[in-house]
């Protein structure tokens, strides 16, 4: 499969302090692939050497298979839609002015406006000036600017950091339609469920090296088998293998009428980056 | 670097910043001070040429440089010039936008202020010559300052140095004695726009002035293109 982002032994310093260790990932055609990882892990470093924002120390950086410098090419930066916990909108314009600013520059039709505002759920918003909206809204407005063109590439930093669950959940579904739509998306989280639900391939940055890099479910049976809780009715809780003595355990209970509820501890990304890191995202 | 060259980009910006213009109380007062003190001329009387000329060079210095450096300023500080540059959008498009918008809106208070001052325009296509090579003059260090400020705070004080030594230096000429202080102030910017408003009317040479204001004009663009490329790797 066509790779549309080769990264090879990328590393990135600032001073003495080492932000990205030789770090070597693929980013394929058509997948959604998401950086997990703590605050400090080197997840918006990443994104901006990919951008071209920031220039690599070492290494090798390849973008739609050309060295990334080249990027900044009006053609090429078409094909491309960033939002960065950084970007900025114009305060004193409206949601509309704003967008339609961008719209010229990428050359789209104005009624695509409308389209990105409904994704965002912000149709209400359209003439309000950007400084009389929340954190969330604004960073929702960010994203509607940078999937306006629907992109090749989007590049997404934390898209739904300051957003409401309700908000999330909308939001994943109109990416997943984007992409769906051929749209390329890399993502950074610290989010194990943002992960879970849009990326079809996970990497767990840690410290400026990708610890892992698979998809989700590997990395989930990577992490052992899961076990069962049990909580009785004296609201005492036993946790007992999914195998022949759990099963013989938990007819017992049933049996004799002691069982309240059965719970099944599926492992999560986030347990797996505790074992691997000793740290919690 | 720059492959492309679009109009429409241009455009764009340019109408982005008209926008932003109507409803940023910071600049538009800023744009109005020239002319209340226009107005203020114009209606003690005042006649000598320096007095009326005084009024011009000041919309120049407040409505070209520091709207301009505002502008450029609170694109940095607000994170916008960012967004800019990851689009298509280049570098010689966005600023190109930007200076249209600051050019026109200088060349309406220049107006204005002529209007207002009841100054005498003396050969119309001579004038507009000498105020459209000041306008490059003083957008390029409007420029200039917004690239070396980080917030908007920042311009106006960084910008009062460049208000008194391109803006008001007259003012203090009879203050000073030195000679050669008194010599290079002759080939100030604004000093050499008077020389070529005052030789415009009394028939003199004026080629030489508009020589050296031209030099000013490019050295000024080209400060602000070398110091844009050393701080473009932030
Ligand atoms: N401009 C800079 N100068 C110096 N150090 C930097 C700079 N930018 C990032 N770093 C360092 O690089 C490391 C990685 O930072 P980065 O911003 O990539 O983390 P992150 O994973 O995006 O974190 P977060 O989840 O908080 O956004 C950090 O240790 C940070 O201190
Ligand atoms: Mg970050």
């Amino acid at each position: 499969m066509e790779n549309i982002i080769e990264v090879n032994s990328l590393v990135k310093s600032f001073g003495d302090k080492l932000a990205l260790k030789d770090v070597d990932f693929n980013v394929r055609k058509g997948e959604t692939i998401g950086f997990l990882g703590p605050s400090g892990s080197g997840k918006t470093t990443t994104i901006k050497i990919l951008t071209a924002q920031l220039a690599a120390t070492a290494g090798d950086v390849r973008v739609f298979g050309e060295p990334v410098h080249l990027l900044k090419d009006p053609a090429r930066m078409k094909k491309i839609g960033i939002l960065t916990d950084n970007s900025g909108l114009y305060d004193r314009l409206t949601v509309q002015d704003n967008l339609a600013l961008y719209a010229d520059l990428y050359d789209v039709g104005k009624e695509r406006i409308r389209n990105v505002l409904e994704m965002v759920s912000l149709t209400d918003e359209e003439r309000t000036p950007v400084k009389k909206l929340s954190k969330g809204m604004k960073q929702r407005v960010t994203l509607a600017r940078a999937i306006l063109h629907k992109p090749a590439l989007l590049f997404l930093d934390e898209p739904t950091s300051a957003l409401d669950p309700t908000t999330t959940k909308h939001i994943h579904e109109g990416l997943r339609e984007l992409n769906r739509e051929g749209t390329t998306i890399f993502l950074t989280t610290h989010d194990m469920n943002e992960a879970e639900a849009l990326c079809d391939r996970v990497a767990f940055l840690h410290d400026g090296e990708i610890k892992l890099l698979d998809t989700p479910q590997n990395l989930r049976t990577m992490s052992g088998s899961p076990s069962i809780s049990l909580l009785l009715k004296d609201k005492t809780t036993v946790t007992v293998e999914p195998d022949e003595s759990g099963a013989a355990a938990i007819s017992g209970y049933m049996a004799s009428g002691n069982l309240l509820t059965i719970h099944s501890n599926e492992p999560t990304l986030g347990d797996l980056f505790v074992q691997l890191t000793g740290r919690n995202l | 670097m720059m492959t492309t060259f679009s109009i429409k980009r241009v455009n764009a910006i340019f109408v982005k910043d008209w926008k932003d213009l109507q409803r940023n109380s910071y600049v538009l007062f800023t744009l109005a001070l020239p002319l209340f003190f226009a107005a203020w001329l114009g209606r003690i009387g005042a006649d000598s040429a320096e007095m009326i000329a005084f009024p011009i060079v000041f919309a120049l210095v407040i409505a070209g440089a520091f709207v301009q450096a505002a502008m450029v300023a609170e694109e940095k500080e607000k994170n916008t010039l960012r967004g800019l540059l990851l689009s298509p959008a280049s570098v010689t498009e966005v600023f190109v936008g930007k200076s249209l918008l600051s050019g026109v809106m200088t060349l309406v208070v220049v107006a204005g202020c002529i209007w207002l001052a009841e100054f005498t325009v003396p050969s119309l296509p001579m004038f507009a010559l000498s105020i459209v090579i000041a306008l490059i003059f003083f957008l390029a260090i409007g420029t200039l300052l917004g690239l070396l400020s980080r917030t908007v705070m920042e311009t106006s004080i960084i910008g009062m140095p460049v208000m008194l030594i391109f803006g008001m230096s007259s003012m203090f000429k009879s203050m000073i004695t030195n000679e050669a202080i008194l010599t290079v102030m002759d080939y100030l910017p604004n000093e050499l726009l008077m020389n070529i408003w005052v030789g415009l009317e009394n028939g003199a040479a004026v080629g030489e002035s508009f020589l050296i204001l031209t030099v000013w004009a490019v050295v000024s663009v080209a400060a602000t293109v070398i110091v844009y490329r050393k701080r473009r790797m932030d």
